[in-house]
Order: C-alpha cells, then structure tokens, then sequence
C-alpha cells in the first residue's frame, strides 16, 4: 500500500443543500506529489464542486450531504484544522473580479491580506509578498487599486494572493474562462512555474489545446461521474467521447477526421506531435 | 439584400473628449460578421452605437433606414437585438419563460403573441423543455442561451452578440455557433464581437478587425485570418487551423476538406 | 476609474496636504462655529473655506454643494423668521406672515453654520482619495478592521454602480422604456434591482469564498502591516 499520494478521493458522494441530485456521485481518484492534472466535462459535470471538495469548502462552507473521504497527505480535509488547509492547499476561481477581497487598497496589500490573518511576522509577510508580486510581474503594479487592474492581470493577482500562503497544492477553477489571449497566455506561464517547483496542480480548463501541454493526466466528470482519469490522449482517444460531447484539441479532431494515430496508437493531442503526423501524413499522399 | 445597418464617418468620444472610434464607414447587410480587437480596441463601444444605446459624436448610423439619432434604444429593439455578456446582468424573473416574455412583451404589447414568440425562441436554443424552470436553476451555459432566446423572441433583423464564447464549454460554443449559421440562414444579420479567432473561423463569413478605435481590415473570414500581419499589428492570435496549416506547410484545406 | 465620492482630480497644494490636516480644519472649524455662534466667526470661517476652495480649484463643485442645502436654507429662514421662541421685534410682513428680527438673525447663524459645514467639508471630500483617507486615518491609530469595513465598501460600490449602468443598458435592450407614468418606472426600477440584488448576492458568495481561502476567520493574532505604507517610500 502506497501512502505517499498528495490527494486521495475515496468513493465521494456530494449533493448540495436543497438538492436531490448528486453533484458528485462515487468519485474515487489519487494524485501524486508534483502531479499537473486537468479536469475537463461540460458545464454542470461537478468540476466546480469537485474543486470545492478538493479544498474542504465542501462541507465545511457548503453543507449538504456528503459520503466518503478526501484525503490531503493522508489526512481527512474535514480534520484538518482550516488554518493549516489554506497554507497546504490553495483555491483560484474563475471570475478573478469577485475574487478580490475588496478589503484593501492596493495590490500589495491584497496580496498581503491572508498573510496577516494568519499572523506571519511583519518582516516576512513583505519579503514573501515581494517575492510572489516580482514572480507573477506584478511587482509594478504594487501601489495600484486591484480594480483597476485588466482581467489578466487580476487573476494573476487572485493567484499571488493564493501562492504567498506558500501552499503545496494549487486548485484553479477555470481560470483563463474569462480572459483573452493573452491574459490566458500568461496565466498559463504562472502554472508552468509553478509547475516546475514542483506544486501539485489540479486544473479546470475548456482551452484544450493549452491545458494539454501542461497535465499528466486529465479526469473526465460528467454529470457528477467520474468517466475516466487517465492520459490526455487516452482520453481523446476513448470511443465513445464523442457522444458525451466535450470536444477535442482542434488538431485531434483533425487527425481523428483523417484516421491519424501516434505510435502508441492514440490521436495525437499536442500540437507539435499532430504537427509531425500530418506532416508524414502529406508526404505519404504526395507520393 | 440592402444594408440593414450603415455607418458613414463614425467618430466617437466619451466626456474626456479623446475618440475612441475614428472615422468608420462600413455596412452590414445579412452575412454574418465578427468584429476582432484586443482588449480596448472599442469593439464594446462600436455595437453600442450599432444598438442605440450610445450616440454618435460625429457621422450618422442608420438602421433600417432610420438615424439612430431620431429614434430611442426601446424602438430600436424591435430591429436591432443585442445579447450581453453577462447574462446575470438582466435576468431578475423567476420563470424561464417569464423572462424570454419581457422583451417582447415590451415591444408587441400582446400576451399571446408574446407568448409564441417566446416559445419559438426557447425552441431555436434548445431550452423549450425548461419553460417553467427558475432561471438561476439552470448552469451557467444554459442561461446564456436564455439570454440569447430572450433577444431573438423579439425578432430583430440584427443580431448582435457581446463576446458570446465566454466562460462557455466546447459543447455550448459549438452550440452557439450553429446558431449563428442558423440565424443567417433565416435571413438575420448576424454581427459578434469575440477574441475567439477559432470561433471566428468556424462560423462567420466576414470578419472585421479593429484595432485602437480603427478599422483595420474588412473582408472574406479565411483571407483575413490569414494575414499575419494584421493579427499581428491588431495583437490576435492565428486560429490554430492557420497554424497547423504553416507548420505542415501545406493548405490545410487541401489536406482536409472542411 | 471611479472611486465613490465627491473627489475631484486637480494638482492644488490643497489636494497635496495630509488628509488627516483637512479633517481636522474641517472638525476644527465646525467646532469653532458652533462654540461662537456670532455672524462675525461665521463670515471669516465660511471666507477662509471658500478661499482654500477656490485654490484648490474645485469652488464649481463646491458651488453646486451648496446650491442643494440652499433649499434647507430657505426653510431656516421661514421657520426661524416666524416661530422662534425668542421672537420679539416684527421687522416686517410678507403674505400676512411676520419675521421677527431675532429670529431672523437666529436663522442667518444657523445658515452661516450650514454652509461653512459644507465648505470646510467640502475641502476635505473635493481634494481627498477617500481611500487616501481611510489609509492616513489607519496609519494614524484607526482599528484597521474598521478601516476594512469603510474601504471594502468604497471599493465595491462603485463597481455595483458600473454593473447597474450595464444592466440599465441590457433592460432598454430589451425594449424597457425608462420615462413615463409612475407604473413604468416603477417596473423599471424592478428590472434595474432584480438583477442588480441576485448579482451582488452571488459575488457576495464568492467574495466570502475568497476571504475564506485566505483564512478571514483566523483565531490567530493577527499581523498588522499598519506602517508598511511609510516605509515603502
């Protein structure tokens, strides 16, 4: 028996106050320390409420019925004392807007609000505040009103305000849904960062083709079910996704149109591999 | 078909007096067109003057042959319908149908042609069995469709949509797309703005770029798109059928027929 | 950007001076009229207001301050010039009503209490961030968990005011007329708070959520970076 997973679900059953349907029914997974990994399903499937678990809200903010155990290093989340939670597992939304607590005035000292309710020293609260604002390029930004801010740049804010708390998971709920290009473009640097330090990371995410390049291996809710957890072009490849009608990268759908496979037999779903097959694919028909 | 809408030498200024959109002149008859831009390209302000809601500084728009500076934002409804992007931003009924009735309750003034209209519209989206439903029961992506249904009961002849891929799944984007086309289809001008350069491609014929309160480039979708470098100067991305087709370094409508 | 408040944005050593500074010229000279109530305190107080206003360039707005409190004026006078208690000596007679000297110069005092309220005030509001204020008045001893309370308040309705514009903007889409007979405006305004209630009832949630991740409810002593603004600099 292995106990050294990061995050342990064991047959979670959740359903919301006032609501006979399950949220999540039966949903058992485990993630190892250090793992990047994205959660796809249509709007409604549980990722939301999956991300909620994840982080002890659910139950402790919203109440409900709820069966089963999430584990964080062992540990039941509903044990844990929240103190402890918030610096161990770290929660991003997707409206970066509502996300700011609104309780200060400037970008720095939004960044510094978690830091003070848990008490950290003064002298410590500005170094890593420093630290997190320079790494995420908000360092310019530290005197200005958060809403002031364009929408890129205030999830990069939500995200500071989460990261300074130094958590060893990050749980980010659609956070690229609300932005444009480039606002995407940059968060998604953030996770590779953040990814190469070597924090676990579980990401909600309809842009595909930029998630595929990150995760190790994606989980597929529909309808509160967990349909598979598995590698990104396992689950691209599954027979029957496309009567859960979810969507693929656009170049898989491509290669699927044209009958292309890697050699592991799978669609291929980052770009530079559909790239490499198609490529092949023209020279074969050239000749 | 003749122009339905037609902008002849727009500029416009908020109070602080810098013009936000310089010099426009353009018209839209029923091909379905996306308006590009970055974030602050006035992509926002420009359907608010094609809505009313916003007066021109300097130039005229005509709708239907009618100045918007002679007509108010409620008569102009009944021709030009716009779907926000925050759809928690108007529904305040309690009923799915009740809120699809507004609109056109306003205009039409009768309850039972309200009604049909409404019913028609839940039907084009694919709501028509939540009709008693609370709105704020259905997910995110369904009360968008409720708002695009809340739009199109008042049949207007102009569809215009406000970044309508937000905060949307692949399914409902999809869904949304083929709307699109069907509106066209149904003889609607169809007019979007979005930074979705993918959503662009799949769906709409024309594509305009604006970029800093110019106009760009207006043209077919597929020659545009093309240009890097106006996506470029403009700061949009190439969808990622472009890409693909420069790195495999062929047509990829040779490749692959779409 | 807007900030909620009466600030108006200029470059006047007035908008440079502490806000603490204004507040206290504010207080002071409300104080001041009050403990001496003569005419004379009264004029030199509403003078010297009104010329800090005018340096710092915002005497328009102060101007249309005061033109709202003029109607509680005329009032002061009516009510004062007739039935003030200390009514002895008719000055004269207007629609068969009497004024009475006292009274009147009762009525003047009170006015000139008014407006220099206003105008000192109204240096303060013009000239100062709010936000400036509630960050000098922190610095300066305020409990920082009021100061949260009175600028997360600030902060977020200026954002309810841009979200009521966008839903005004949607319902007049959707053919809502906004003028005409009480009944209108009234379904009007039920469409304009609808929206606006369950939208800030939802971001309210969310806002909650995010205070919650950052652990609002600690039990733990809370850090105060009450001088980090001083040392930054």
């Amino acid at each position: 028996m292995g106990s050294t997973e990061k995050i342990k679900i064991e047959s979670l059953t959740y359903a919301y106050p006032f609501s006979d349907k399950n949220a999540l029914e039966n949903i058992s997974f485990s993630i190892m320390p250090g793992e990047c990994v994205g959660i796809i399903g249509r709007n409604g499937a549980g990722k939301s409420t999956l991300c909620l678990a994840l982080t002890g809200l659910v139950p402790k903010f919203f109440k409900g019925r709820y069966s089963g155990k999430v584990l964080l290093d062992g540990e039941d989340v509903r044990q844990i004392s929240y103190e402890k939670l918030v610096t161990k597992i770290g929660l991003v939304l997707q409206n970066p807007f509502s996300q700011i607590t609104g309780a200060r005035i400037t970008v720095y000292e939004e960044v510094a609000f978690g830091l003070e309710n848990l008490g950290i020293p003064r002298d410590e609260i500005k170094q890593r505040v420093e630290a997190v604002l320079k790494a995420l390029d908000l360092w310019e930004k530290r005197d200005e009103n958060p809403f002031e801010l364009s929408g890129g740049q205030l999830q990069k804010l939500a995200i500071a305000s989460v990261l300074v708390l130094q958590p060893e998971v990050l749980v980010l709920d659609e956070p690229t849904s609300q932005l444009d290009s480039g606002g995407t473009k940059e968060v998604f640097e953030i996770i590779s960062q953040m990814k190469s330090q070597g924090i676990t990371i579980v990401l909600v995410e309809h842009k595909y083709e930029m998630l595929v390049e990150y995760v190790d291996k994606i989980i597929f809710l529909q309808e509160g079910k967990m349909i598979a957890f598995d590698e990104a072009e396992k689950i691209f490849s599954l027979p029957e996704i496309d009567e859960y009608m979810v969507g693929e990268p656009i170049y898989t759908k491509l290669c699927k149109k044209l009958n292309l496979k890697n050699s592991r037999g799978y669609y291929p779903v980052k770009f530079s591999e559909a790239v490499g097959i198609l490529r092949e694919a023209r020279c074969g028909s050239d000749r | 078909m003749d122009l339905i809408v037609k902008v002849e030498n727009l500029w416009f200024s908020y109070k602080s007096g810098k013009f936000v959109l310089k010099n426009i002149n353009v018209s839209f008859d029923g091909v379905s067109t996306a308006i590009v831009g970055q974030n602050g390209a006035a992509k926002t302000t420009f359907v608010k003057i094609l809505k009313g809601l916003l007066k021109p500084t300097m130039g005229d728009v005509w709708i239907n042959g009618v100045n918007t500076k002679e007509t108010t934002v409620a008569q102009l409804a009944k021709v030009v319908g716009l779907v926000f992007q925050d759809p928690s931003e108007q529904i305040f009924k309690s009923k799915v149908i009740d809120e699809v009735m507004f609109g056109p309750l306003n205009i039409f003034r009768d309850k039972q042609y309200s009604y049909q209209m409404a019913i028609e519209a839940l039907k084009l989206v694919g709501l028509d069995g939540k009709v008693n439903e609370h709105p704020y029961d259905l997910t995110l992506s369904e009360r968008k469709l409720l708002c695009i249904a809340s739009v199109l009961a008042m049949d207007p002849k102009v569809v215009i949509f406000d970044e309508p891929t937000i905060a949307q799944d692949r399914y409902h984007i999809k869904k949304i797309g083929e709307l699109v086309l069907e509106l066209e289809k149904n003889g609607k001008t169809v007019i979007a703005i979005t930074h979705d350069m993918d959503f662009v491609f799949d769906y709409f014929k024309r594509t305009l770029v604006l970029h800093r309160g110019n106009l760009l480039v207006d043209g077919k979708t597929d020659e545009i798109l093309q240009r890097e470098d106006v996506l470029k100067a403009a700061g949009l991305d190439t969808p990622y059928i472009f890409k693909i087709s420069s790195s495999v370094g062929t047509v990829i409508s040779k490749l692959f027929p779409i | 950007m807007r900030v909620l408040g009466l600030y108006v944005e200029r470059d006047t050593p007035v908008h440079k001076l502490a806000p603490f500074t204004k507040l206290m010229y504010a207080v002071t000279s409300t104080v001041v009229t009050f403990l001496f109530p003569s005419i004379t305190v009264g004029i030199l107080f509403l003078v010297l207001s009104v010329f800090l206003n005018t340096i710092a360039r915002v005497l328009k707005h102060l101007i249309a301050l005061l033109m709202v409190v003029s109607v509680l004026s005329i009032s002061i006078f009516l009510i004062q010039g007739m039935f003030y208690v200390g009514n002895y000596t008719p000055l004269f007679s207007l629609l068969r009503l009497t004024f009475y000297k006292e009274g009147l110069l009762r009525a003047v005092v009170l006015v000139l209490r008014l407006f220099n309220m206003i105008s000192a005030f109204g240096i303060l509001m013009l000239t100062t961030r709010p936000s400036d204020l509630i960050d000098d008045l922190v610095r300066r001893g305020l409990s920082p968990n009021v100061g949260y309370v009175i600028a997360s308040v600030l902060q977020i309705v200026p954002q309810m005011l841009s979200t009521a514009t966008r839903i005004i903007d949607a319902q007049r889409s959707r053919g809502l007329e906004m003028n005409g007979s009480f009944h209108k405006r009234f379904k009007a305004f039920l469409a304009l708070i609808g929206p606006l209630v369950l939208g800030s009832l939802l971001e309210a949630r969310e806002r909650a959520l995010a205070l919650e991740i950052r652990w609002f409810e600690a039990r733990t002593k809370r850090t105060f970076l009450k001088d980090f603004s001083e040392s930054k600099r």
